[in-house]
């Protein structure tokens, strides 16, 4: 090959990859200037740009042919040729995997995939909170429904259902880990239900630095549980943390799972289980960043996790030793006095003792 | 001729409402007591099958024993009007009472030397006695009660739970307190048998009626209606 021949080659390769890069990132947000904004198409077709352009989706889009990566019917001319957009690629192109388990679960007959999840907005398990994948489930499962259905066998069915992802339970999992959330009232009340704080709340008191200083004291990007227990008592904010048992691996194998009937499954799998936690925090996009916990902050007696405490699991060790010394105490008299009582028989023998 | 006069021998110190309290107590306590050891351990401990079939019991106990609670105050305060006078210790007592009777506990019982007090309808308690129970049924009782409501009710009564100071905090206390009634619960039982035979005070909580002993020596004290005493 001739220095000329190769020279063209350098040149026009990149020229090309970039003439499809400008193409396919420019046909995306093309198409969000209309799909992006309420006002310009209906709801059915509204797409929020800012959770969309943090998927995984958009990212791919955006490296191959933008929105015609998926719907590859559209033309230049859209939507004044009248050709409505068509979904020409089918999930399974790409999550063959999760299909294969998915249609073992006793929802594939029930539901697509697209009955749960928004392709547009569709993020991993650990950027989502255990809220947002329970509100998935509430579209086809009503909330009380499933409270009245659950308490026929399982005690405080409605903080069970409060405190934990359905999948928790409801898809298997090797390991489970505690997540924690920040959560908030409406502002201005003092009584009623928690929400979990978004991020610009959470900016607004960070006052301007990042707000996984709130927690993260020294900015390490660990939370250790003095950190912890700072962020809980202190009193000039009104956050709180909310716990929440969550899958350490997400499936889609969706079934009722035997061993969930026994309670123990998930309260006598002892302190050791209960180790790792997470704070998840929102992100300007609107999805969640992990940061780790340090290793058994649950199970601190006090403020470790003032609200997150799961019978048998999450008792702390100390607690259990003072209980035990206390009852131990409590026969400090039978034993003590009965053997002096034994010692000294004869001295009441005729007087009725 | 009253209850007391009925029997020369005989007093009636536990009246009927007493004694199904003490025993729907009794029962309900220690039920609470198992079934909680069940709820904290549950990998050491497994009586109850299966770990709901324990909470269940846990709650259904700790009603009751909520309830009995309720009949007690009733009848004591509504009923019979001796609250204050059975289970508040007096001046007297405070000063010289206690004291006199830990001696006797600690000391004299072993050497012999007769009890202190005795036990009369309107004085069923030595000083020992009223100090404890009035600690165990004002404060121990209604607290590791109240909690352990709230416990039961974490979902509608959330906001409660975040003044007190959390979830956890409550249940660390749930567990202390429910510890030191079961601590109580050994000494309780021991004390007991201090009577003149081994189940002199256990009989009238069944029966309602406890046998007077006869004086042994002139020294002791008398009973001022029988001319008897008892030894505890």
């Amino acid at each position: 090959m001739s220095t000329k021949t190769t020279g063209k080659i350098l040149v026009l390769v990149p020229t090309f990859v970039l003439l499809v890069w400008i193409q396919a990132w420019g046909a995306s947000e093309g198409c969000l200037n209309c799909h992006g904004d309420g006002n310009k198409v209906k709801k059915q077709y509204l797409i929020d740009p800012v959770h969309y352009r943090n998927t995984a989706h958009a990212k791919i889009a955006d490296a191959n042919f933008g929105c015609r990566t998926c719907h590859d019917n559209l033309s230049d001319r859209h939507p004044g040729d009248g050709v409505a957009a068509k979904t020409t690629t089918r999930c399974t192109d790409c999550h063959a995997d999760i299909q294969a388990e998915y249609s073992e679960s006793s929802h594939a007959k029930n539901a697509g995939c697209g009955d749960c999840h928004n392709p547009h907005a569709a993020h991993g398990p650990t950027e989502i909170s255990g809220h947002e994948m329970n509100r998935m489930c509430a579209n086809c499962h009503e909330n009380d429904n499933m409270i009245q259905k659950h308490a026929e066998w399982l005690p405080q069915a409605k903080l069970h259902i409060q405190m934990l992802p359905c999948v928790t339970c409801h898809t298997s999992s090797k390991n489970y880990v505690i997540t924690m959330y920040i959560v908030k009232r409406k502002d201005g009340e003092r009584y009623g239900d928690f929400q979990p704080a978004t991020y610009r709340q959470l900016q607004q008191l960070a006052g301007g630095r990042d707000i996984l200083s709130l927690v993260d004291r020294n900015g390490d990007g660990y939370i250790s549980l003095a950190e912890l227990r700072l962020f809980n008592t202190d009193n000039t904010h009104d956050l709180r943390l909310q716990g929440m048992m969550t899958p350490e691996t997400v499936t889609h194998n969706f079934q009722v799972l035997g061993n969930r009937w026994d309670c123990s499954f998930c309260h006598a799998s002892g302190p050791q289980a209960m180790q790792t936690s997470y704070l998840a925090l929102p992100q300007p996009d609107g999805t969640l960043q992990r940061a780790a916990v340090e290793k058994g902050a649950v199970l601190d007696a006090m403020n470790g996790t003032p609200d997150f405490y799961m019978l048998g699991s999450t008792r702390n060790p100390i607690l259990s030793w003072v209980g035990l010394f206390i009852i131990v105490g409590g026969l400090v008299m039978p034993i003590g006095h009965g053997t002096l009582r034994f010692l000294t028989r004869k001295n009441r023998t005729g007087k009725g003792h | 001729m009253s209850d007391q006069q009925q029997n020369n021998n005989m007093i009636y110190l536990q009246p009927t409402p007493v004694r199904i309290w003490h025993w729907l107590n009794a029962l309900g306590i220690v039920t609470l007591c198992i079934t909680g050891a069940q709820i904290r351990f549950p990998e050491y401990v497994n009586i109850f099958g299966s770990y709901r079939a324990a909470i269940r019991l846990h709650n259904t106990a700790g009603i009751v024993v909520c309830l009995s609670f309720s009949l007690w105050f009733f009848y004591y305060t509504m009923v019979a009007g001796t609250m204050a006078q059975l289970y508040f210790p007096k001046k007297e007592d405070l000063k010289y009472g206690i004291l006199r009777q830990a001696i006797f506990y600690f000391f004299n019982y072993f050497r012999g030397k007769p009890n202190p007090h005795h036990t009369m309808p309107d004085n069923k308690f030595n000083p020992m006695q009223k100090s404890a129970y009035l600690a165990i049924m004002f404060v121990l009782v209604p607290l590791v009660s109240l909690t352990g409501i709230l416990l039961m009710n974490v979902a509608p009564l959330r906001d409660l739970l975040i003044m007190i100071g959390g979830l956890k905090i409550l249940a660390g206390l749930h567990f202390l307190l429910a510890c030191s009634l079961c601590a109580f619960l050994f000494t309780h039982i021991y004390l007991a048998t201090l009577g003149h035979t081994p189940f002199a005070h256990f009989i009238p909580m069944w029966t309602g009626w406890e046998k007077l002993e006869e004086e042994h020596d002139s020294g002791h004290e008398h009973d001022p209606v029988h001319g008897a005493k008892q030894v505890h």
